[in-house]
């Protein structure tokens, strides 16, 4: 079977070695936007090849498409969803396995999400408010309170500003920075032309996160199990928000900190969302779908955003632990036949994912740039863990060399936490810089204390959930101005 | 005795100067005679004064800071020179500084990264006991931070964070809640945290075969509401309470703390014996450590302000009162004083939450002069008397022993003239 794989980073080389262990006997063809030395070996691999291209243009992967002749085509990443790639591979008779573009729309827009949540009425949604212009958006930041200011378009996991503003001593200083902020990212969202809001402020909310991946044909959805990232890029949940630093799955279809109704309740909000989604675009869902979700004390289960594709580096930590025939899944779906179809997997067994990053990223990819850098693979397949290449490009001379955003994720499974993160640990120190530019990764991801604290903030606010359930009030804000009246909406700040 | 406090805010928007206020203001009860603050912009620049409006010009996103309980400008020093700049703020009085600080420019300057150059020149000074090395914080003019817990242990260090913008390191946690951050870790003794703009990682150094936390964080020093090294203060000090009242042999009527410092003891003693515990005084003119303070004077003056009777309570009354710590008296006397002759107790009982203390803090901590020690110069009966009370109990040092050992705790404890309490 001849399967043309869009996409050049992480997620696509877990895709790729999750399908090429296929029974139906896989030959991988990749389109991708530099040379990624793992996806290249897993062409060539399978007998398949490699095509250098730009993956958003969709005339380009047409063509590589037309000469691969493709049985199944799998798009990872949400650009080339977002440009039409799937939506003219369809046209053209291929069978896709990939978002539309007017589906992707749930992850392209994170106006049309919330509108979209509210419109239908579907739990763990947030106040939000969007924003065309600047004018606008200046005068309601001037008395906004504990908020999110987010970019209304998936701008590659960048741009989210998180201001905690519960505190009115400290509350001049978070306004001046929400505004320079406002300044800065209308700026930056200008030169994208195909959205119409620019940014939007959205309800702050604390709690555990953690990403619900599903794969659907648009009437069945299969969910898969649940992966806990780690965006800031330091240890200890400290420093920027990156794309993510690593994640945790398992035992099983849950998370230690997760219960199982939670986790019924979340894929009741996904299969929503689909359904609505439907029948809002008017076009169906095929494709992998993911919730990036946080148990608050709003909602339990609320929805942070939405992925039309798989969760990067979330994917990889099913890498390991996929009993079923992951391309049958995919080809089930993309054929509209996945009624009936089941996705196993080892439930015994848990996951750790770390990047290894270089030094600049997240916030200054010029300098965690083009360094050279070299990995012991042998030494990390000793230790039952695999190495996923991913923004990482083997150049003429041979040599591999960063290109700003995570270079490697390393996968180990495991019977528990504790021996697998042993071994992660050692896996990322067969990773080295060649030119002595620092590359850095977190200890702390799958370790014991991070756990424990998870679980104890789930519980905290389990707490605060489950007796605002109790009371009627999920979701429920209600804002009191003395004089002014009774509103809800919980993005007004201390400054009237 | 110093508290330390960075800021490391990662994105350039933030200026510190109401989040270096505020972080004062949590911190301020470990001693307000004197304030630090060094930034790196434009060059590495720090600023003392007498009051916490120093932070008026933590014009930057990156600050070093500190408050001392003595008005000395010594903990401090700055080196320049071909291009390199660097401040470093101590929390205790230490000789070596400058030494430590040009070795450390010397290191810098030969190009080495910091987190090297600082653990090499580190590994000269830290096993000197005849002058135990302080907590440490540095920042250099290119914007690196190295915050560092003494490899004694004695003071704590926490690490906190303000969302994806911040990371917060103090001496106590009370900074990293009132600048609305989480706490995220509690540095052990000599480990260290290291920030630049791409990165912030922790390290660790070897650490003194003497370390441990000292007793007095948790008797006193820290704030009802602090957690030092994972432990509750309140908690920690509402069992000692409960300990103190195994010492009762009276029957009493009413149990009461004094100073505020010495409520959740009351609290924990009053929970044990079942008799009410009552608010007995109010302070006017807001809260002042008078332990902490040198001046003899300006510390009667401070107790003097804390004690407005609330007389129905007490009138009386067989009255037990449960200090958090005697060292001079001074207070119990004037206290006792009160409630004797303005009040008319039936009979005062007074209970003190720490053993007797009985010498002087090696490490300067707490500024105690054994002279001026109640418990190393008068004889129990004696200090009944001096204090007009029924009777006089202390903890003892095995009660600390027990419950420090239920926290998983060891503590310096050598003013109490022993070398630790717990394990």
């Amino acid at each position: 079977m001849k399967i043309l794989l869009i996409g050049s980073g992480g997620r696509e080389h877990a895709i790729a070695k999750l399908i090429k262990r296929s029974l139906l006997k896989p030959r991988i063809f990749v389109a991708m936007d530099y040379k990624n030395p793992g996806l290249e070996r897993e062409a060539i691999e399978t007998g398949g090849s490699y095509y250098i291209v730009k993956t958003t243009e969709p005339q380009s992967i047409l063509k590589v498409a037309e000469s691969v002749s493709p049985d199944l085509v799998v798009v990872g990443p949400e650009e080339p969803q977002f440009h039409g790639v799937t939506d003219i591979l369809i046209e053209k008779g291929f069978t896709v396995f990939g978002a539309s573009k007017r589906c992707a729309e749930i992850e392209k827009s994170k106006v049309f999400a919330r509108m979209l949540m509210w419109k239908y009425g579907i739990e763990g949604r947030l106040y939000f408010k969007a924003f065309r212009d600047i004018s606008e958006a200046r005068n309601f930041i001037e008395f906004a309170g504990d908020v999110v200011i987010k970019p209304a378009r998936q701008a590659g996991g960048k741009g989210v500003k998180v201001i905690k503003d519960t505190q009115a001593y400290l509350s001049r200083d978070r306004q001046e920075v929400k505004k320079t902020y406002v300044e800065k990212l209308f700026t930056e969202m200008k030169h994208y032309r195909d959205i119409d809001y620019k940014i939007l402020v959205e309800q702050r909310v604390e709690g555990v996160e953690y990403t619900s991946m599903a794969i659907t044909d648009g009437d069945t959805i299969l969910p898969l199990p649940l992966v806990q990232d780690h965006p800031h890029a330091f240890e200890f949940d400290i420093g920027p928000e990156t794309g993510g630093m690593g994640s945790i799955q398992g035992p099983g279809w849950t998370l230690p900190f997760i219960t199982y109704n939670e986790f019924s309740k979340t894929m009741e909000i996904v299969e929503k969302v689909l359904k609505a989604l439907q029948l809002e675009v008017k076009d169906r869902y095929i494709g992998a779908f993911a919730g990036q979700m946080m148990l608050t004390g709003i909602w339990g289960p609320t929805v942070i955003e939405f992925y039309s594709r798989f969760g990067d580096p979330e994917i990889s930590n099913l890498v390991p632990i996929v009993v079923s025939d992951f391309l049958e899944v995919l080809d089930k779906a993309a054929s509209r036949r996945l009624a009936g179809a089941k996705l196993e997997i080892d439930e015994d067994s848990v996951t750790i994912v770390k990047a290894v990053v270089p030094a600049g990223y997240p916030d200054d990819r010029v300098f965690a740039s083009n360094h050279p850098i070299a990995i012991n693979e042998l030494k990390i397949k000793e230790l039952g863990c695999e190495a996923l290449y991913a923004s990482i490009e083997m150049k003429s001379d041979g040599v591999m060399y960063t290109k700003g955003s995570r270079a490697f994720e390393i996968v180990c499974v495991g019977k528990d936490y504790e021996d697998t993160y042993k071994r992660s640990e050692q896996a990322v120190s067969y990773i080295s810089s060649l030119d002595g530019h620092p590359l850095f990764y977190r200890r702390d991801i799958g370790s014991k204390d991070l756990l424990n604290d998870r679980v104890r903030i789930a519980e905290k606010v389990r707490v605060v959930y489950r007796s605002r359930a109790e009371r009627g009030f999920l979701g429920k804000i209600i804002v009191w101005v003395p004089g002014e009246g009774v509103f809800e909406n919980p993005l007004i700040g201390f400054k009237r | 005795m110093g508290s330390l406090l960075t800021i490391y805010a990662f994105d350039e928007l933030w200026n510190l100067v109401n989040i270096i206020k505020y972080g004062f203001q949590a911190i301020q009860h470990r001693g307000s005679q004197f304030y630090i603050l060094c930034t790196a912009k434009d060059g590495i620049k720090c600023y003392e004064d007498e009051t916490l409006e120093v932070s008026r010009y933590a014009l930057d996103h990156v600050a070093i800071a500190a408050t001392y309980s003595e008005k000395n400008g010594e903990k401090w020093c700055i080196s320049d020179g071909n291009g390199v700049g660097i401040a470093v703020i101590v929390d205790r009085a230490w000789k070596k500084l400058p030494e430590f600080a040009s070795d450390l420019v010397k290191g810098i300057r030969e190009g080495k990264n910091l987190e090297k150059v600082f653990k090499s020149v580190l590994a000269n000074f830290v096993f000197d006991e005849s002058d135990p090395i302080p907590s440490i914080q540095i920042i250099t003019n290119s914007r690196e931070v190295i915050v560092w817990r003494t490899s004694y242990g004695l003071t704590p260090l926490i690490l906190g964070s303000y969302g994806f913008d911040m990371a917060i390191v103090s001496s106590e946690s009370t900074a990293v809640d009132i600048l609305g951050g989480d706490i995220k870790r509690f540095i052990e003794a000599g480990e260290g945290i290291h920030i630049s703009r791409h990165l912030a990682k922790t390290f660790s150094t070897s650490t003194s075969k003497k370390c441990s936390m000292c007793l007095f964080e948790l008797l006193y020093i820290a704030r009802h509401d602090a957690i030092v090294d994972g432990i509750s203060v309140y908690m920690f000090r509402k069992m000692l309470g409960e300990k103190l009242a195994e010492h009762l042999d009276n029957d009493i009527d009413v149990v009461v703390g004094v100073p505020e410092t010495a409520l959740p003891y009351a609290i924990g003693f009053s929970h044990k014996i079942r008799k009410p515990f009552e608010l007995a005084f109010v302070a006017t003119g807001g809260r002042r450590r008078s332990m902490l303070l040198s001046d003899p004077f300006e510390k009667i003056v401070a107790i003097h302000l804390k004690m407005n009777p609330i007389k129905s309570v007490l009138e009386g009354k067989k009255v037990a009162l449960v200090d958090d710590s005697m060292v001079t008296g001074a207070t119990m006397k004037t206290v006792a004083q009160i409630l004797r002759f303005r009040i008319g107790v039936k009979e005062l009982h007074i209970f003190v939450a720490s053993p007797p203390l009985t010498s002087k803090c090696p490490f300067d901590i707490v500024n105690l002069d054994t002279k001026t020690l109640l418990a190393a110069n008068l004889s129990t009966d004696l200090a009944k008397g001096y204090l007009e009370a029924d009777s006089l109990h202390w903890l003892s040092r095995e009660d600390v022993n027990n419950v420090a050992k239920k926290f998983h705790l060891k503590l310096c404890s050598k003013c109490f003239g022993i070398d630790f309490l717990g394990d």
